[in-house]
């Protein structure tokens, strides 16, 4: 089943919620919703579900209106953040209860529901906890459990608020690789929300980035990492070192060192953008175009060396992430002037879109 | 491990404040209740059996017991609503309401009685109203129910109402969007999640009604066999000079009271464990 | 809140709030509304009168005796306990605490049963108080017994709850700190628990002043000396005398009202403190 969701805003008191949201999620695909807390993801998962009413605009599932359909009667699962499971039913109850407030005429017989639900505990491996409560279970057990409890309705589209943001670091680490198998075996329509920019890399088939109420970037998890739309959108996926340079006269001036950059135009500010993984240094500024730095601090993190340097002519600060043997070449030269080089780069002006330069 | 009375701790004050604090239960709670039940071995069991099952005396147990269980049970009704809307809805005066809820607490109950007389009087308020319709209040076994829905009111409310409050919404929602209607939301997830407060509220209502006695009197017309209540009875009998009878009729209650007590915390430990 | 309305059918919080309403107003505004038409309905100067004849002076006398010396006594015991229960483990604290919540539970008949038992003529100590002419019963001292004996928990019951929920951290880094017992106490505890603290008196104040099923077991009801305020409400209300007896219970009203006046001043104090914890 697709959704549309078209012109969707949504405030709260001086809040804007959502600020015209338009986005398309076709049929069979598992999209996040990534954004800080605040952008209005969970929001507009809530507003799909039918649990919050939008201001103006329309949601259509399959090209069918669904805007003023109940909740109750819109056919989604919903899996909620702290997971909501019924402390006062097992497991067993829990899944079922879905099935038993069916209306006499559609609900199953008492048989086909037991039936249905040990199907989808053996889906979530669980079958063997079917009379525990839920708290008898872990965060894990529980988080499977409030997904097979969504499911069992049959819902046409799945939605999950924060799915491993109550769980530990292991935990959540197992279980974004269980939902993503599941999702290639049952290919429901899934929106996730997540603040969370490796989950949303490491599960999804499409990231929806939000800010503010706004959608900043849709796109595959390769092209949102790689090819950022905006400033924000590169902040947010992963560590940035941020440049302020001039561009005159075709070439842009950093620091010390001067770039040829013919497309860029003229007097103007620009902004450049870099991963601390895209910066390697020198001692001896071989390549040239090296920026003069002091170094300031390291730490060992795991295989790899995080560096800490200011740029000699406008202090400003940069996070470099090197490998080991990069700093033992450096480490001797600690005092002295070094050299930043970028592999990458991106470089933003106000008026050009985005720029891909490797230096 | 060997026994010990107590874990170690450098916090100072462990002797003073338990020699204080036992020596004051001690005189105060300990021994004053302690010679009622010695009292009570004084008589036989067939004295006793005499006092008690005097029919003047089982009356008065009959309409304390009734009363009080259907006090409870008003107050367990209009409590849940009153506790609801006070936990979910926004309204004008809420605040003032709300603190009113806690007068049969403030208010001593001889002003609770009489004030309660003059409304259900057949010329007070609302007896004038009902007058006409056949029904009298005041003065009669009525008029110890409105007492002690009066006295039980706050017991309910207050049990059920932070729990209403701390309820996550998130479990409505799961419920409503499973396909439930809101009858069965209500009753299927959360009328059981509220049922420890409410049974707590019930027995607590239920307990504070079985002891009542300062409103009850004025606004009962106090007739033997009809409208007197136990703890009356009790009074009667000490205004006599007859201890045995009323240390008979005062252990009873106390039992009663004791049973109440222990059921109250078996609904709390066995909400406790649910829960966690 | 804002999808409430969703979930909920719309008709549910107008009936609600209905019942609500309906239901306080008979049984809470109503009675606060009839004690002060009936206490007011000869007029003002009737109920100054009602309130200064020297039997009704004598019941208010009477009372604030007895609030003077049950608050204090069971301040310090009901702090000296919640110290007790809070910042230590030992065996039997379980007992301990259902024998201190023991009062709230027994009826206050009960509670003036046991100390006519124990000091009454027929009572335990009877022949010997007689033989010494002390009375207890039926006069000053049973009074404040049985008072003291229905208040004991209020303070220990806010504050025990309080104390356990804010631990022993502060106090025992207090001590790392050099500070005595005492200033610990004083400058760490007490402040911590000031308005839980405050609460529990207030609570215990209107329940002494107001209790009436205990003290009217032991007080033998004697005009001008053993006569509480409630007690004194009994009695012209006995006789007939509507209009004073609701001119005094006008004052143990308004007693009521400056405690729930005060409740909520605290509560909104505790609320706010709490979310700036957060």
């Amino acid at each position: 089943m697709s959704i549309q969701i078209s012109n969707i805003n949504k405030r709260f008191d001086n809040f804007t919620a959502l600020d015209n949201i338009n986005l398309t999620i076709p049929d069979g695909e598992l999209v996040a919703l990534l954004g800080p807390s605040g952008s209005g993801k969970t929001t507009l998962l809530r507003i799909i579900a039918g649990l919050e009413e939008a201001d103006s605009g329309t949601i259509y599932f399959n090209g069918e209106d669904t805007t003023s359909t109940h909740v109750r009667d819109r056919g989604v699962g919903f899996v909620f953040q702290h997971y909501a499971l019924f402390r006062h039913m097992s497991v067993f109850e829990n899944v079922a209860f879905g099935l038993r407030v069916r209306p006499k005429e559609t609900r199953p017989s008492e048989e086909e529901i037991k039936e249905r639900v040990h199907k989808l505990l053996k889906l979530i491996q669980l079958d063997w906890i079917a009379g525990r409560y839920p708290s008898q279970l872990s965060g894990g057990q529980r988080q499977r459990v409030a997904l097979a409890r969504a499911l069992a309705v049959e819902p046409k589209v799945l939605l999950l608020d924060e799915p491993f943001g109550a769980l530990d670091a292991k935990v959540r680490q197992e279980l974004r690789q269980w939902l993503r198998n599941l999702h290639d075996e049952i290919h429901i329509t899934s929106v996730f929300v997540t603040h969370d920019q490796e989950e949303a890399l490491e599960v999804s088939d499409k990231i929806v980035v939000m800010n503010q109420g706004k959608i900043e970037q849709i796109g595959t998890p390769e092209e949102v990492y790689d090819r950022p739309a905006n400033p924000f959108v590169y902040g947010f996926l992963g560590n940035v070192n941020l440049f302020h340079a001039r561009v005159e006269q075709g070439s842009l001036h950093l620091e010390n060192t001067e770039l040829n950059t013919p497309d860029l135009g003229n007097s103007k500010e620009a902004s450049l953008f870099v991963r601390p993984h895209e910066i390697h240094i020198s001692v001896d500024n071989a390549e040239g175009s090296g920026i003069e730095a002091k170094l300031i601090g390291w730490r060992l993190v795991g295989p790899r060396v995080r560096v800490e340097l200011e740029t000699l002519h406008e202090h400003q600060r940069v996070e470099a992430e090197i490998s080991k043997t990069e700093w033992q070449a450096i480490k001797a030269h600690e005092s002295g002037v070094l050299f930043v080089h970028f592999s990458n780069a991106r470089i933003y002006t106000n008026e050009a879109s985005w720029n891909d330069y490797v230096i | 491990m060997k026994w010990q009375f107590r874990k170690p701790s450098v916090l100072p004050g462990f002797g003073l404040t338990l020699g204080f604090s036992l020596t004051y239960v001690t005189l105060l709670v300990l021994i004053p209740l302690g010679g009622l039940l010695l009292y009570t071995t004084k008589l036989s069991w067939s004295e006793f059996g005499a006092v008690i099952l005097d029919p003047r005396v089982l009356a008065s147990f009959k309409l304390s017991f009734g009363a009080s269980l259907i006090a409870a049970v008003i107050n367990l009704f209009f409590g849940l609503i009153v506790a609801w809307t006070l936990a979910r809805y926004n309204f004008f005066g809420k605040k003032i309401v709300d603190a009113l809820v806690d007068l049969p607490f403030a208010l001593p109950t001889a002003v609770a009685g009489i004030a309660l007389a003059a409304i259900f009087a057949q010329s007070g308020w609302i007896g004038r109203l009902l007058d006409p319709l056949g029904i009298q209040i005041a003065y009669s076994r009525a008029g110890v129910v409105v007492a002690l829905v009066f006295i039980g009111l706050p017991f309910v409310v207050r049990t059920v109402q932070p729990v209403i409050e701390e309820f996550e919404k998130e479990f409505e929602e799961a419920a409503t969007s499973l396909g439930a209607s809101w009858l069965q939301t209500f009753t299927k997830v959360i009328l059981p999640s509220l049922m420890p407060a409410l049974l707590t509220g019930f027995a607590l209502s239920f307990a504070r009604a079985l002891g009542e006695y300062g409103s009850i009197i004025f606004i009962s017309s106090n007739m033997p066999f009809v409208s007197e209540i136990v703890p009356l009875i009790i009074v009667t009998k000490l205004s006599q000079f007859d201890y045995v009878g009323a240390t008979a009729v005062g252990t009873v209650m106390l039992f009663a009271t004791f049973v109440i007590l222990f059921l109250i915390n078996a609904i709390q430990i066995y909400s406790r464990e649910k829960s966690l | 809140m804002q999808s409430e309305h969703r979930l909920e059918p719309r008709w549910l919080k107008p009936l609600l709030l209905g019942i609500t309403l309906l239901f306080l107003a008979i049984f809470l505004a109503l009675p606060l509304g009839v004690v002060f038409s009936e206490a007011l309905a000869k007029g003002w100067k009737v109920y100054w009168e009602s309130i200064s004849e020297p039997d009704a002076i004598a019941a208010i006398k009477l009372t604030l005796l007895v609030v003077l010396i049950t608050v204090p006594l069971n301040t310090v015991f009901g702090v000296a306990t919640a110290w007790l229960i809070a910042k230590f483990e030992f065996r039997g604290k379980g007992f301990l605490i259902t024998l201190i919540d023991l009062p709230f539970a027994v009826s206050p008949v009960i509670a003036g049963l046991i100390f006519v038992l124990l000091f009454g003529s027929q009572g335990w100590f009877g022949a010997w108080l007689s033989e010494h002419d002390i009375r207890i019963v039926f006069a000053t001292p049973g009074i404040i017994l049985a008072t003291l004996f229905i208040t004991s928990p209020f303070v220990a019951r806010e504050i025990i709850p309080l104390m356990q929920e804010q631990g022993k951290d502060e106090e025992e880094s207090a001590l790392t700190l050099g500070a005595s017992g005492w200033q610990t106490f004083w400058k760490v505890t007490i402040p911590n628990i000031k308005w839980g603290l405050l609460y529990g008196v207030i609570l215990s104040n209107a329940r002494a002043m107001g209790e009436f099923g205990a003290v009217a077991v032991v007080s033998g009801h004697i005009r001008g000396l053993t006569t509480t305020m409630p007690l004194h409400v009994e009695i012209l209300y006995g006789e007939y005398l509507f209009t004073a007896a609701f001119a005094v219970a006008s004052l143990l009203t308004l007693l009521a009202l400056v405690t729930l006046v005060l409740k909520s001043f605290i509560e909104w104090r505790i609320g706010k403190k709490r979310s700036l914890a957060h």
